[in-house]
C-alpha cells in the first residue's frame, strides 16, 4: 500500500463527511466517489505545496521557473509514453530533476544569467518530446493531451501514490529548509556569512521546484502549472504583512481556487485544470482590484484632511 | 557627537583581523595592491574613498566571498568563511540595495534570520532564539515596528533592522557597506548613534564603508583612505581635513608603485563633503 492509499483511507472519512454540504449536482460526487475523491486529494495535495514552494519562487524572481519545468516535464512525459513506460511520470521527473540542476548550475555559475536558461531547457526539452513523439510514436496522441491540460479524473492509484510521495516529502523539506531558504532569498551573501550552505540550499529547493511540478502536471496540466504554483503566491502577497501571513494566504487562496474551479468545471464540464486556473488569475484580479480601489480612497481620505 | 577618546584603541591588544600584503584583480583590473591592514576588538574603523577604488572588494574579501590572488587573511586566527569565523562576523548590506522588493517580511522575521547558522538551520526552537531576537530588536530601536512589513519602514529604519539582524547572530565584528545611502539626515545621525553605542557599549568591533566623510570623522576612531592600496590609515584627528585632501590633487601618490599610470585626484564635492573621483584617463 503506497503513500497515495493512505492519505486516501485517511481523508475519505472527512470528505464524507463535508459531502452533504457540498453544492449542485456533480460537485458532491468528489466527496463520495474513490475515483473523484483521488482527484480531490490530489489536487489539494498539490495546491498546499504549490503555494509554498511559490512563494519562494515568487520572492527568488524565479516565477517562470515552474512554466519552464512543466514543459521540460511534459519533453518527458512524451518521451515515456513513445517508450510505453506504464507510468510516464517517471520520465517527466527524471527530465525536469536533471533540467531543474543543470538551470541552476548555470545560473549560479553565471554561464546565464536570468530567465534565459529555463528559456533554453523550456523549449529545447519540449522539442525532444514533440520530436520523439512524431518520428516514433505513430498515431499516440490522447494520452498525451491529459497532461498538458490535466486529466484530473484519470489519476489512478500509482499516479496517486507519485504525487502524494512527491508532495508529502517537498512538504516537510521546505518546512525544514524554512528559514534557511528565507535567509538566503532575502539576503544571499549575509546568509553565507552565517555559515549556511547557500549553494546546496539553492539546489535542494530546484530539485524540489523540479518534483513538484511533475506531481501538478497530471492535476492541472503542463501548460497551467503556473496557475497554482505563483497565482494563489501572488495573491497571498497582495495581502499578507508578514512571510509567514503571505503563506497562510497563499493556502486560502489556493484551496479556495480549486473547490471552486472543481465546482464550476463539475457543474458546467469543462476541463477542471482550466477552470482551476481561470478562478485563480479571477480572485488574483478581483483582490487587486479591491485592493487599488481601497488604497485609492484612503489616499483620498488622507488628502481631505 | 565628540571624536572618540584615542585612549580606548591603545589600550587594545588583540588583532581580530589581520591582512598582509593583500592584493586583488577582477576581470584583469588590479582593484587592491598590496594592502596591509590590522583590526583590533573594539575598534571603529572608517574605511573611506571614491567609487570604484576597492572598498567593497576589500570586505567582500575578509568575508571570505573572494578570494585574493596574493597575501592573507587573518580573522580571529582563522580563514575567512571558515567554520571558526561564522556567527563571529556580522555583515550589514545596504537594506536599500539588496532587499527584494516583492516579498513581505516583518522586522522579527528578518532580524530572526540572523539567529541561524549551519547547525540550527533545520530544526529550530522559536523559544531559544526569543530572547537574542527580542534584545537585537530593542538594541535598533524597533520595537514599536517590529511585526511591520519592512517594505513599509523608511529607509533609515529598514538599514537598522538588517543592522539588527546581524546583531541577532551575536556577532562581534561587523562590516557595514555603506549604511548611510539613501536614508535622510535625521535617520543619519541615529544610526551613527547607534553604531558609537555598539562600539563603546557592546564593545563591537566596526568596520563601516561609506561616502559620507563627514558623517564618518564624526563617529570612527581610525580612518582609512582606500584607493587600491591604502593611502591614509590614521586615528581619525589626523585625517587630512578637506581642503587638504582637496591639495592632494595633482600629487604622486606617496607609496607609488610602477603599475600604477592612473592619475589619482580626489575631489570634495562642496555640497555635502562627498568624496568623487576626478579621474583623468590616460
Amino acid at each position: 500500500m503506497g503513500i497515495g492509499s493512505i492519505v486516501l483511507d485517511l481523508a475519505s472519512p472527512v470528505l464524507e463527511f463535508i459531502a452533504p454540504m457540498a453544492p449542485g449536482e456533480i460537485f458532491p460526487y468528489f466527496f463520495t466517489m474513490e475515483m473523484f475523491q483521488r482527484a480531490l486529494v490530489a489536487a489539494i495535495l498539490v495546491t498546499v505545496v504549490a503555494g509554498v514552494l511559490g512563494s519562494f519562487l515568487l520572492v527568488r524572481n524565479l516565477a517562470l521557473m515552474g512554466d519552464g519545468l512543466a514543459h521540460v516535464s511534459f519533453g518527458g512525459v512524451a518521451v515515456g509514453v513513445v517508450l510505453g513506460a506504464s507510468s510516464p511520470l517517471w520520465y517527466a521527473l527524471l527530465f525536469s530533476v536533471v533540467s531543474a540542476i543543470l538551470i541552476h548550475e548555470m545560473q549560479t555559475r553565471e554561464l546565464l544569467t536570468g530567465d534565459a536558461s529555463i528559456a533554453i531547457f523550456l523549449t529545447g526539452m519540449l522539442a525532444l518530446g514533440l520530436v520523439v513523439l512524431r518520428v516514433f510514436g505513430g498515431g499516440i496522441t490522447s494520452d498525451i493531451e491529459g497532461y498538458l491540460f490535466g486529466s484530473l479524473l484519470l489519476i489512478d492509484k500509482e499516479s496517486l501514490d507519485l504525487i502524494a510521495t512527491i508532495t508529502i516529502l517537498s512538504l516537510i523539506s521546505l518546512m525544514m529548509l524554512y528559514s534557511g531558504l528565507l535567509s538566503t532569498t532575502i539576503d544571499p551573501l549575509a546568509a553565507r556569512v552565517q555559515g549556511l550552505p547557500v549553494r546546496a540550499i539553492g539546489l535542494v529547493f530546484s530539485i524540489i521546484t523540479a518534483a513538484v511540478v511533475v506531481s501538478m502536471v497530471q492535476v492541472i496540466g503542463a501548460l497551467l502549472v503556473t496557475a497554482l504554483l505563483v497565482t494563489p503566491a501572488a495573491t497571498g502577497q497582495l495581502v499578507g504583512r508578514s512571510f509567514r501571513s503571505c503563506l497562510i494566504w497563499t493556502q486560502f487562496f489556493g484551496i479556495s481556487a480549486v473547490l471552486l474551479g472543481l465546482y464550476l468545471s463539475a457543474e458546467h464540464d469543462s476541463g477542471s485544470g482550466a477552470m482551476i486556473a481561470l478562478v485563480a488569475a479571477t480572485i488574483f484580479a478581483v483582490v487587486a482590484i479591491l485592493q487599488v480601489t481601497w488604497k485609492t480612497v484612503i489616499r483620498r481620505a488622507d488628502n481631505w484632511n | 557627537m565628540q571624536p572618540p577618546a584615542v585612549d580606548k584603541m591603545m589600550t587594545q591588544t588583540t588583532p581580530i583581523l589581520e591582512i598582509k600584503d593583500l592584493s586583488v584583480s577582477r576581470g584583469g583590473k588590479v582593484v587592491l595592491y598590496e594592502v596591509d591592514l590590522t583590526v583590533r576588538k573594539g575598534e571603529f574603523i572608517g574605511l573611506v574613498g571614491p567609487n570604484g577604488s576597492g572598498k567593497s572588494t576589500l570586505l567582500l574579501a575578509i568575508l571570505g566571498v573572494l578570494n585574493p590572488q596574493n597575501g592573507t587573511i587573518d580573522l580571529y586566527g582563522h580563514k575567512p568563511m571558515s567554520r571558526n569565523t561564522h556567527g563571529r562576523i556580522g555583515w550589514v548590506s545596504q537594506a536599500a540595495a539588496v532587499m527584494p522588493k516583492n516579498v513581505r517580511i516583518t522586522v522579527r522575521e528578518l532580524i530572526r534570520l540572523g539567529t541561524l547558522n549551519s547547525k540550527n538551520m533545520f530544526f529550530r526552537r522559536k523559544s531559544v532564539h526569543r530572547e537574542k531576537v527580542d534584545a537585537a530588536i530593542k538594541m535598533v530601536g524597533l520595537e514599536d515596528v517590529a511585526d511591520n512589513d519592512i517594505a513599509r519602514l523608511s529607509g533609515g529604519q529598514r538599514q537598522r533592522a538588517v543592522i539588527g539582524r546581524a546583531l541577532a547572530s551575536s556577532a562581534e565584528f561587523i562590516l557595514l557597506d555603506e549604511p548611510l545611502v539613501g536614508i535622510d539626515r535625521e535617520a543619519r545621525n541615529s544610526l551613527l548613534k547607534l553604531l558609537d553605542k555598539l562600539c563603546h557599549d557592546e564593545n563591537k568591533t566596526i568596520l563601516m564603508v561609506s561616502h559620507d566623510l563627514a558623517a564618518i570623522r564624526q563617529t570612527a576612531h581610525r580612518m582609512i583612505y582606500l584607493e587600491e592600496s591604502i593611502r591614509f590609515d590614521g586615528v581619525t584627528e589626523d585625517f587630512p581635513d578637506l581642503t587638504t585632501l582637496a591639495g592632494l590633487r595633482g600629487i604622486e601618490p606617496v607609496h607609488g608603485h610602477a603599475h600604477e599610470k592612473k592619475e589619482f585626484t580626489p575631489t570634495v564635492s562642496e555640497s555635502d563633503g562627498t568624496l568623487n573621483r576626478n579621474m583623468e584617463e590616460e
